[in-house]
């Protein structure tokens, strides 16, 4: 394998998040996005008759199988195989990209199609693949814009969600050297045109997986575009890519699955395709692939498994939290410096990269609770995000002076006298400073507060001073 | 091909089970495991009936964009040549079906000028050529309007994706009522190589949250309902 070396990115969350934030078209757009698919999903859920209970199943399914996942996984495995399928377990990326490449030079293959998938991003698979030799191309609109553009996706579902059509249309005109045009269908059409001819003449296709079957030893992918489909029936080899924690243990599981899947990302009751597969064209058929191979991989996810963070993993990757989160609205997914963006992406990174390069991450949330409101599996996301702060503060990670102004102010807040003197010396100031009952600026190091808001004079008694002359 | 990481039980102490297993509290995998959550069919089911089935299908998959012809056996076939001669339609490929020969499609189309030609009168590469493809269905679903297909040596997967209309004829028997009737049926009778659920024609909101369709698998997805 030809040694790549990914450009390491000095990653500041409160430069790029305050950036987001005054990018007006970015705002306008993901704002846009956000609000049509949390609007779609509400009324997609109100469809179903018990969505409290069935996402309550859905969470014990999930959970159940991470709490035997050594049973699930061999059973899962052993049926794929019974399936004429090959399975690979991948610590790491790194393991998991030599596996794919290996896979591709023991098969010849050459000419790639790659349908969407979040962990192949989370290992940077296209990028490693393309300098490899291989001629890889995503197939999926958002991804394959991504692609051409050099960049990186900012949502869950949707990874184009921070461009605009003008932007698009921009880019297609350099790419395919023609007229500017920014009629959607129009731009939709070229790419299709474009990709139809790498569909027909593929070698391998890459999918990832929404869901493990332990039971039968299937896949279940889902997609709207029918890109996916093309990487399970043209190419001759197939390799799909999936997390270890994908699994279900039932057949029947994907019924409660799926009910849940599309209304909680799009607000669909259905995606358009639901793929299910797990081996080799059977005898006779004329396509699909002549070959399957599955990769599973951990990467960090063992490490969640067996932590106080075990339920994180029951994670579907609907992207209904980034939709509702008022944060992710405001910055989008670029800012959070990571794969996977909004509340899940500020749980998960951390959890599988390690804190120290991410404890901005627990950080840019407001914690109001809402993306636990919607998640279709349960997982209680701001408690999570809590208690990865306090790991960041028993571990010592954030600065010296940040510590050192909490132990102060926790020693003065422990003294009456002390905590008596500072309300005083706080009213007094504020009170000097108050303008027709405002206060509109506040010294140097506290003037981020009063830059976009006023504070209202304190009362002339302290609460203390009421208490005392009985309220 | 079979790396030396393919092996299950391996003793390397820092595989993937292994680290499953650790992260578990356990060294082995337990021989027997609680049994997963009982599916609760009054949480689960949203179909309660198996009346009315095909107008239910007909709804959903309408919502979808899924087009639904509902017709008498006698009148399938000039309904579904008027439709094609409608979308100027020429080169159209059929899945080998006994429902297909039974309903004389093959012969109907050719004589009514269309170049009409079985699964396994092509290629793979040649399907893609193709304007038309008219296929059974293995089953429908009645909740999610869904056409359910799998893949076999008479009926190739690119025949629902391929061309830009795919029409797919349904008997009355083929409808389940609900996602849980359905894997239901999938977990008794398997996936056979590839079963895929069908709920519309193929589309794209990447752009601006503009649906357009059509964009890899077909834009036109007609189900052909037989009464």
């Amino acid at each position: 394998m030809v040694p790549v070396t990914l450009p390491q990115i000095q990653f500041d969350f409160s430069s790029a998040s305050a950036r987001a934030t005054s990018d007006a078209a970015l705002k306008r757009s993901v704002g846009d996005a956000t609000e049509r698919q949390s609007t779609a999903r509400r009324l997609q859920m109100a469809s179903l008759d018990h969505a409290e209970a069935l996402r309550t199943l859905a969470g014990d399914i999930k959970q159940h199988a991470l709490d035997h996942l050594d049973y699930y996984l061999e059973q899962f495995a052993e049926n794929v195989r019974k399936n004429g399928g090959h399975v690979y377990f991948a610590g790491d990326g790194a393991e998991a990209s030599r596996l794919m490449l290996e896979i591709a030079s023991k098969t010849r293959s050459k000419r790639v199609i790659k349908s969407k998938s979040m962990v192949s991003e989370e290992i940077h698979l296209a990028q490693l693949m393309e300098a490899a030799g291989l001629d890889v191309v995503e197939t999926d609109l958002g991804e394959f814009i991504i692609q051409i553009n050099h960049d990186r996706p900012s949502h869950l579902v949707t990874p184009v969600i921070h461009m605009n059509r003008a932007a698009i249309a921009k880019l297609f005109s350099a790419y395919f050297k023609t007229p500017y045009d920014d009629d959607p269908k129009a731009l939709a059409m070229q790419a299709r045109d474009y990709l139809r001819e790498k569909f027909r003449n593929a070698d391998m296709g890459i999918t990832g997986g929404n869901f493990l079957v332990a039971e039968t030893g299937h896949l279940c992918c889902v997609e709207n575009e029918g890109n996916q489909r093309q990487s399970l029936t043209t190419p001759r080899v197939l390799v799909s890519l999936v997390g270890i924690e994908k699994i279900v243990p039932r057949m029947i599981d994907l019924s409660v699955m799926l009910k849940l899947l599309a209304r909680s990302a799009t607000g669909q009751p259905m995606t358009i395709y639901t793929n299910l597969f797990g081996g080799p064209r059977a005898a006779g058929e004329k396509d699909g692939p002549e070959e399957f191979h599955l990769i599973l991989i951990d990467n960090g996810r063992t490490e969640i498994l067996g932590s106080e963070y075990r339920e994180t993993l029951r994670c579907i990757r609907c992207g209904a939290c980034l939709n509702v989160c008022p944060v992710y609205r405001k910055i989008g997914g670029h800012s959070y410096g990571s794969v996977y963006p909004g509340p899940i992406g500020a749980l998960i990174t951390p959890l599988m990269q390690g804190l120290d390069a991410h404890q901005h991450l627990p950080q840019a949330s407001s914690l109001c609770g809402a993306c636990y409101e919607v998640c279709p599996v349960k997982i209680d996301i701001p408690k999570h995000l809590i208690s990865l702060r306090r790991d960041i503060v028993d571990r010592k990670l954030n600065g010296f002076a940040e510590r050192a102004v909490y132990r102060l102010w926790a020693w003065a807040m422990k003294s009456p006298f002390l905590y008596c003197t500072i309300t005083r010396l706080q009213k007094w100031e504020l009170g000097r400073r108050a303008e027709a009952g405002w206060v509109k600026q506040l010294p140097k190091v506290a003037a981020g507060w009063t830059n976009i808001r006023d504070i209202p004079v304190p009362s002339s008694k302290t609460f203390h001073q009421r208490w005392k002359d009985r309220l | 091909m079979h790396p030396s990481n393919e092996t299950m039980r391996t003793s390397d102490p820092d595989s993937v089970l292994d680290r499953v297993r650790r992260a578990l509290g356990r060294t082995k995998t337990p021989r027997t495991i609680p049994a997963p959550p009982l599916i609760d069919e009054r949480v689960v089911r949203l179909v309660h009936t198996d009346l009315g089935l095909g107008e239910l299908f007909a709804r959903r998959a309408g919502e979808m964009n899924m087009r639904v012809t509902s017709c008498y056996v006698e009148e399938c076939v000039p309904k579904l040549i008027e439709s094609f001669v409608e979308m100027r339609i020429k080169r159209v490929m059929l899945s080998e079906s006994s429902l297909l020969r039974k309903l004389e499609i093959l012969p109907q189309l050719r004589s009514a000028g269309f170049d009409a030609k079985t699964w396994d009168e092509i290629t793979l590469d040649e399907s893609y050529d193709f304007d038309a493809s008219v296929t059974d269905a293995w089953r429908a679903v009645a909740e999610t309007g869904s056409l359910v297909l799998r893949a076999s040596p008479g009926h190739g997967r690119a025949m629902s994706l391929v061309p830009v209309v795919h029409v797919a004829i349904v008997e009355p028997r083929n409808f389940v009522a609900d996602l849980l009737d359905l894997f239901e049926l999938i977990a008794r009778e398997g996936v056979g190589s590839a079963t895929t659920l069908i709920s519309g024609p193929s589309k794209t909101a990447d752009i601006e949250m503009n649906v357009v369709t059509g964009v890899h698998g077909p834009n036109v997805v007609n189900a052909f309902v037989l009464q």
